[in-house]
């Protein structure tokens, strides 16, 4: 009942971080709901002993299997659009919607020029979890954590700076 | 003055480092200026760095599922699970008990040897007494005394044309009767029984031990040995050969057993030798038994499933093993008996 208990107190302060991080990763706001629901399911089912980390390796994991059926998907089928973001379903102002895309395009564009292990340490950072569970995660010693998140600011941010440079440029 | 290295500073704010190490940073930074700015410079990466991947969060229309809903949704996938791992497990008890039937069925309804077995299974080819030479033939002739018709066993004792006819009769029965459901068609060229011959008899109650020597021999070496004397019931496979070595070889041959089996199974054992040995034979057989062996007194006795025949100084027997009725018996031997002559 204590593990219960503990389980929904990790859903309770979880569930958006791990909506989330899966977002950053599917770039699809339904389908990271629908994935972060599965990992709460499993999550019921499996009790680990280590849930918090436990869950985060699962949405890892999920969103890997989601990243490589939308790869065959896109082999099967002829997309007209490239980008997948979602627009906001609520009714906003056409400036501010206009805004909030480009700057998300931006960010996206940045972290993806991110190394696959540096991205995954700042998402995982960014999702809340310590330097022990980040390196349980990813295989990286606890040490090396740091080191790798140091350098994967650093690249965000100068990456998203010329992007924004760059784009900038193309409107003045 | 040692400065601070970048990633510690982060792992610093991170707040990854222990509480030793964090005051071990924070005495050094009251007094170093440059490591100050750092972490500034640092704290305000850090921040942004948290400003941009916040740019990065789904616009959610959707209230997540409250924690029972969700518990309710994973207990019911469990129960799924549990059912379709239930019917996975009662098909592979199926198919296993169709695959346990099969291989029963398999043993009870034994295949064909392979038919190089088959070969040697056949029965001795049918040849009746009607030699061009003359000569007494020393092949009997008679009928598998379960399976055979009683009218053809009595027609076997009438002589002349007509006990041709019903020795025809019977041979073409023999065939049959040794062919049953497990042998094919008897070839004339092919040995009988060399394969059988090397394993155990089927039935242990007839043991000749203790009577002397006796050599056992497969019917290929027995025929090649002692020619068309060996006493058999042709048409039926030959299991072995026993030849006695003690006794009678001066007079008229040595004792013989012939081992036959029907395609139901049955041994008819064929002996012929010397009187006295084949009546002591047949004696220390009975009296392993515990029942009284018939006083060989008339030209005929008979007792449950053996019966012999008195032919001057020499004797002839059968005995079937399980037993068959005194009839069959008894028209085989005399068949036997007129073959002989």
């Amino acid at each position: 009942m204590r593990r219960v208990d503990e389980l929904e107190r990790l859903y309770q302060t979880s569930y958006t971080a791990v909506v989330r991080f899966l977002y950053r990763k599917v770039w699809d706001a339904d389908r990271a709901e629908d994935l972060a629901q599965e990992v709460f399911l499993r999550l019921f089912q499996h009790k680990p002993e280590k849930p918090r980390a436990w869950v985060f390796a699962v949405a890892a994991n999920l969103a890997r299997d989601e990243a490589r059926s939308a790869i065959r998907r896109r082999k099967h089928l002829t997309l007209l659009s490239t980008d997948p973001t979602p627009g906001p379903s609520r009714i906003q102002a056409a400036d501010e919607a206009v805004e909030h895309d480009e700057q998300m395009e931006a960010v996206r564009e940045a972290l993806a020029a991110l190394t696959p292990r540096d991205r995954e340490v700042l998402l995982l950072w960014d999702a809340g979890l310590s330097y022990p569970e980040i390196a349980s995660q990813t295989g990286l010693a606890v040490g090396a954590v740091g080191t790798t998140l140091a350098r994967a600011r650093k690249r965000l941010v100068e990456a998203y700076d010329t992007q924004h440079a760059q784009d900038h440029a193309a409107h003045s | 003055m040692r400065h601070i290295p970048e990633d510690e500073l982060h792992s610093y704010l991170d707040q990854a480092l222990s509480r030793s190490q964090c005051v071990e940073i924070e005495s050094h930074l009251a007094h170093c200026g440059a490591c100050r700015g750092e972490r500034d410079g640092i704290a305000a990466l850090r921040d942004r760095t948290t400003a941009l991947l916040s740019s990065l969060t789904p616009v959610r229309d959707r209230i997540p599922p409250s924690w029972g809903v969700l518990s309710r949704q994973a207990e019911e996938r469990r129960s799924r699970r549990t059912a379709r791992r239930q019917i996975g497990l009662w098909a592979a008890s199926i198919v296993a008990a169709l695959g346990l039937g099969w291989g029963a069925q398999a043993l009870t309804h034994r295949p064909l040897p392979a038919e190089s077995n088959l070969a040697q299974l056949r029965p001795a080819p049918v040849q009746t007494h009607r030699t061009s030479t003359g000569q007494q033939p020393a092949a009997f002739h008679a009928a598998a005394p379960v399976t055979r018709p009683e009218s053809a066993l009595v027609r076997s004792s009438v002589p002349g044309a007509q006990a041709e006819r019903a020795e025809r009769a019977i041979d073409a029965s023999d065939r049959a009767i040794a062919a049953g459901d497990t042998l094919a068609d008897p070839s004339p060229t092919e040995p009988v029984g060399t394969r059988l011959s090397t394993g155990r008899l089927p039935t242990s109650d007839f043991e000749f031990a203790g009577e002397g020597m006796w050599r056992t021999l497969s019917w290929d070496n027995a025929k090649r040995e002692r020619g068309e004397s060996v006493p058999r019931i042709r048409g039926l496979p030959v299991v072995e050969v026993q030849i006695g070595m003690s006794r009678g070889d001066s007079s008229g041959g040595p004792t013989m057993i012939v081992a036959q089996q029907l395609s139901s199974g049955q041994l008819i054992r064929t002996i012929e030798g010397p009187a006295t040995d084949v009546t002591r034979l047949l004696a220390s057989q009975h009296a392993e038994s515990r029942s009284p062996w018939p006083t060989v007194q008339d030209s005929l006795a008979a007792s449950d499933g053996t019966m012999s025949m008195l032919r001057g100084d020499r004797m002839l027997a059968i005995q079937a093993s399980p037993s068959v009725p005194a009839d069959s018996l008894r028209a085989m031997i005399r068949r036997l008996n007129a073959a002989d002559r």
